[in-house]
């Protein structure tokens, strides 16, 4: 390789990706440069090529590489048409450095200006990486690469500082005794979490604080809300259903009469990759399997007085799956527009609670209670879970949503 | 391997797509860029058109990919798949989720979606395996494209605007496959466990949300479940179009595609029970040796290679299962331990994803078993 040991450069940027920054810079000797400008070919013509870190303008938080130094012909000939994309690489590209690994030309799109060539690679910078940028001047149009050389330039990103701030902020059920076919636990988060082997960071102990084996359905798309606070976690159903091989052969998760704890690990990161603040703990007693449906017409409500915008309450009797209860009821007025107000539960999601966003007005209300909500072991309004087939028949399951009338004077 | 009930199916050619012309796959797309906010399942129908689905936008998108020339049989094997799509996105390996493997049948290509990242701004991506193993990012700017969207569900008994009028559609896609005309779609909800799979016609029309119906398992003639399926692949059985599907609590099931007409209810037939430890990952079906054979990659016990011989005749399984799995018959391919993603590459070949030491990712190419 031509050329001698370049300068090292220490750039100042804005502070959020301020770091280590090594530019390592050849100068090419003038009289390649000139040779090769006599030429008719396109020209190498360059006396001293640096490459340097800029901000992406306009963007917060994204670099790019830029070379200068580049005779003006060098430049227009790799605008040229003739020159081929799948030259670039070669030419100039950016690597993440990963031990043991054969280095691959990062995403990204070189632009050629007047004065200057770029990379502008098609992700940020990762914090705690450490990125090589190579330039191969033996790959400029009409030059020999035996005749020149590469500037390579190592940008170390420092490591963020790990703020382990996100928690468990509650799992549902709340309650402490849950049916022994209990179908799903909710968990919410404080901050959005990270996807991916979630399920490494789950588990069921029982009373001598042994995990359960498998007791999760376990799967690759994972049940998140589009916030990624929420992980629905949904108890094998192979060790709910009855006459399944799973429960035949090793049982159910969750055994009446037993203790057990849903364990949360610390271990988890969230979604900007720091860990939880602490491991999280629910300890739960299981009950007998609850195979009824939710039936509405044994709820119970409490009226509001009207002029007034205390909360309607309706009583299960039982607590209920949490996300259905808060989606599946609907108050509407007489001509079965939706009453705006906002849902919430209370006593462990057995009460259910409606807060109206203008007074109550005197007048005929309904309650739409939608079939489809569950009761924590996955009955469903007219339908239990699984449902008992006698003498070889499907039952009747067509559901229809339940109308529950009331009026306010 | 047990030596299979033989009966006399006529599976042969049972693949070609029916006879809509190939301008017509692209009718009703429109040239543009495709924005998509998750890469979920993927897979290719007619003419290098790729299926996404994006189930953070409770939609499908089918791409028109150009990439329809056939291409040389070849072997595949790229190994540590995870950390080259790492280092092409510049990340580390740890922040890349493999998402869904298919294989564009059109030119024997390997496609891949990724996500980069994990948390709620991830990116996904749509990548192709180049001939010589390199990893090559599909643009998506300027493509002609389509977009299905799965409705929210309505509210019977609640009039007027605004959000209360329906349930927002809060859903993971499971798995996508192509079949003749049509798409269908397995999902499986974030909140309620009753499930749907949709047959979506395809070009797309402009209400595209097609017929959705639930589907049950019934064990053993006492009890009945709704069941979302985990993973499906349609075949035919003589000239009766099929499904196989393996459900959450692990049953194999098989039911007619005409089944799927709107507002009904499913059951399939039980033709296996694959038991505990025995998660059901992904499937193909295939030709070998004159009969059609099952692939079911699963996460316990390699892969389950099971003749579908009997399944026509087949009666549901009606009894629980002491021991074993029960039904039709199977071999496990010990040598096919790790493979957590499958789809065909030709007549002789699977290509699979595998998961060796240390986690690492190895795509490559399988003869068929």
């Amino acid at each position: 390789m031509i050329g001698r040991r370049g300068e090292l450069l220490l750039l100042i940027w804005r502070p959020a990706l301020a770091g280590f920054l090594f530019v390592l810079s050849w100068l090419v000797p003038t009289s390649l440069s000139a040779a090769a400008t006599a030429t008719t070919s396109p020209s190498p013509g360059f006396s001293a090529v640096f490459l340097r870190w800029v901000p992406v303008p306009r963007e917060t938080n994204r670099l790019m590489i830029e070379v200068s130094g580049l005779a003006r012909d060098t430049l227009t000939a790799l605008q040229s048409t003739n020159w081929p994309a799948t030259n670039w690489p070669h030419l100039f590209a950016v690597y993440v450095e990963q031990p043991g690994a054969q280095p691959v030309p990062m995403l990204g799109e070189h632009q050629v200006q007047a004065g200057w060539l770029r990379f502008v690679p098609a992700f940020p910078l990762e914090p705690g990486l450490r990125y090589r940028a190579v330039f191969d001047a033996g790959r400029l149009p009409g030059t020999s690469s035996a005749a020149a050389g590469k500037v390579t330039s190592v940008l170390q990103v420092p490591v963020r500082p790990e703020r382990a701030t996100t928690t468990v902020t509650q799992v549902y059920p709340s309650a402490d005794v849950v049916p022994e076919n209990l179908l799903k636990f909710y968990v919410h988060f404080s901050a959005p979490m990270s996807r991916g082997n979630i399920y490494e960071h789950i588990r069921l102990l029982n009373e001598v604080n042994q995990p359960v084996e498998l007791p999760f359905l376990e799967l690759a798309e994972e049940l998140w809300s589009p916030d990624m606070m929420r992980l629905t976690l949904f108890i094998d159903p192979g060790r709910i259903k009855r006459e399944v091989k799973p429960l035949e052969e090793v049982g159910p998760a969750l055994v009446n009469g037993r203790r057990f704890t849903l364990l949360i690990s610390g271990s988890w990161k969230d979604a900007n990759g720091n860990r939880m603040k602490q491991a999280f703990a629910k300890p739960f007693t299981v009950g007998p399997p609850d195979r009824d449906p939710p039936d509405p017409r044994r709820w119970a409500y409490q009226a509001p007085p009207i002029r007034t915008r205390e909360p309607l309450a309706v009583d299960f009797a039982e607590p209920m799956d949490s996300a259905l209860a808060l989606r599946m009821l609907h108050v509407v007025d007489a001509s079965g527009r939706p009453v705006p107000g906002q849902p919430f539960l209370a006593e462990r999601e057995r009460l259910w609670k409606f807060l109206p966003l203008h007074a109550w007005k005197a007048g005929r209300y309904t309650l739409v209670v939608e079939s489809i909500i569950e009761d924590l072991a996955g009955n469903n309004i007219g339908r239990p879970f699984e449902v008992e087939i006698s003498g070889g028949t499907s039952p009747q399951t067509e559901s229809v949503n339940t109308k529950l009338p009331f009026e306010l004077r | 391997m047990k030596s299979p009930t033989l009966l006399a199916l006529s599976l042969a050619l049972t693949w070609l797509p029916i006879a809509t012309s190939a301008a017509n796959w692209t009718s009703g797309m429109t040239e543009g860029k495709v924005t998509l906010k998750s890469a979920g399942p993927i897979t290719f129908g007619p003419d290098g058109i790729l299926f996404i689905a994006d189930t953070k936008s409770a939609a499908i998108v089918a791409v028109a990919t150009g990439d329809t020339q056939p291409g040389a049989s070849k072997t595949i094997k790229v190994g540590g798949i995870n950390q080259k799509v790492a280092a092409l996105l510049g990340t580390a390996a740890d922040q890349i989720l493999l998402d869904d493997l298919a294989v564009n049948p059109a030119s024997q290509t390997v496609y891949l979606a990724v996500t980069r990242g994990r948390g709620a701004g991830a990116t996904p991506l749509i990548l192709r395996v180049k001939p010589d193993g390199g990893l090559q990012a599909v643009s998506l700017d300027k493509v002609k494209h389509a977009r299905a969207e799965l409705p929210d569900a309505p509210v019977d008994g609640v009039q007027g605007e605004g959000k209360r009028q329906s349930n927002p559609r809060l859903e993971s896609i499971t798995d996508l496959a192509f079949f003749e005309d049509r798409l269908l779609v397995a999902g499986l909800s974030n909140e309620e466990f009753a499930s749907a799979l949709r047959a979506i016609p395809f070009p797309f029309q402009k209400v595209a949300n097609g017929t959705s119906v639930e589907i049950y398992h019934g064990a053993h003639g006492k009890f009945e479940t709704r069941s979302p399926i985990r993973t499906f692949v349609p075949f035919k059985i003589g000239n009766e179009p099929q499904l196989l599907a393996a459900y959450t609590c692990t049953p194999l099931v098989q039911f007619p595609l005409s089944d799927i007409k709107p507002a009904a209810k499913i059951k399939g037939k039980t033709i296996a029970e694959l038991g505990n430890r025995n998660r059901p990952l992904d499937m193909i079906v295939y030709q070998k040796g004159g009969k059609d054979w099952l692939l079911l990659a699963n996460s316990s016990r390699g892969v389950m290679k099971i003749t579908t011989e009997d399944i026509a005749g087949a009666e549901s399984i009606t009894s629980p299962v002491s021991n074993g799995t029960k039904g039709s018959k199977y071999e496990t391919i010990e040598a096919w331990k790790g493979v957590e993603q499958l789809d065909k590459l030709d007549a002789l070949n699977a290509v699979v994803l595998r998961r060796g030491e240390g986690g690492v990712l190895d795509l490559e190419s399988l003869p068929l078993p």
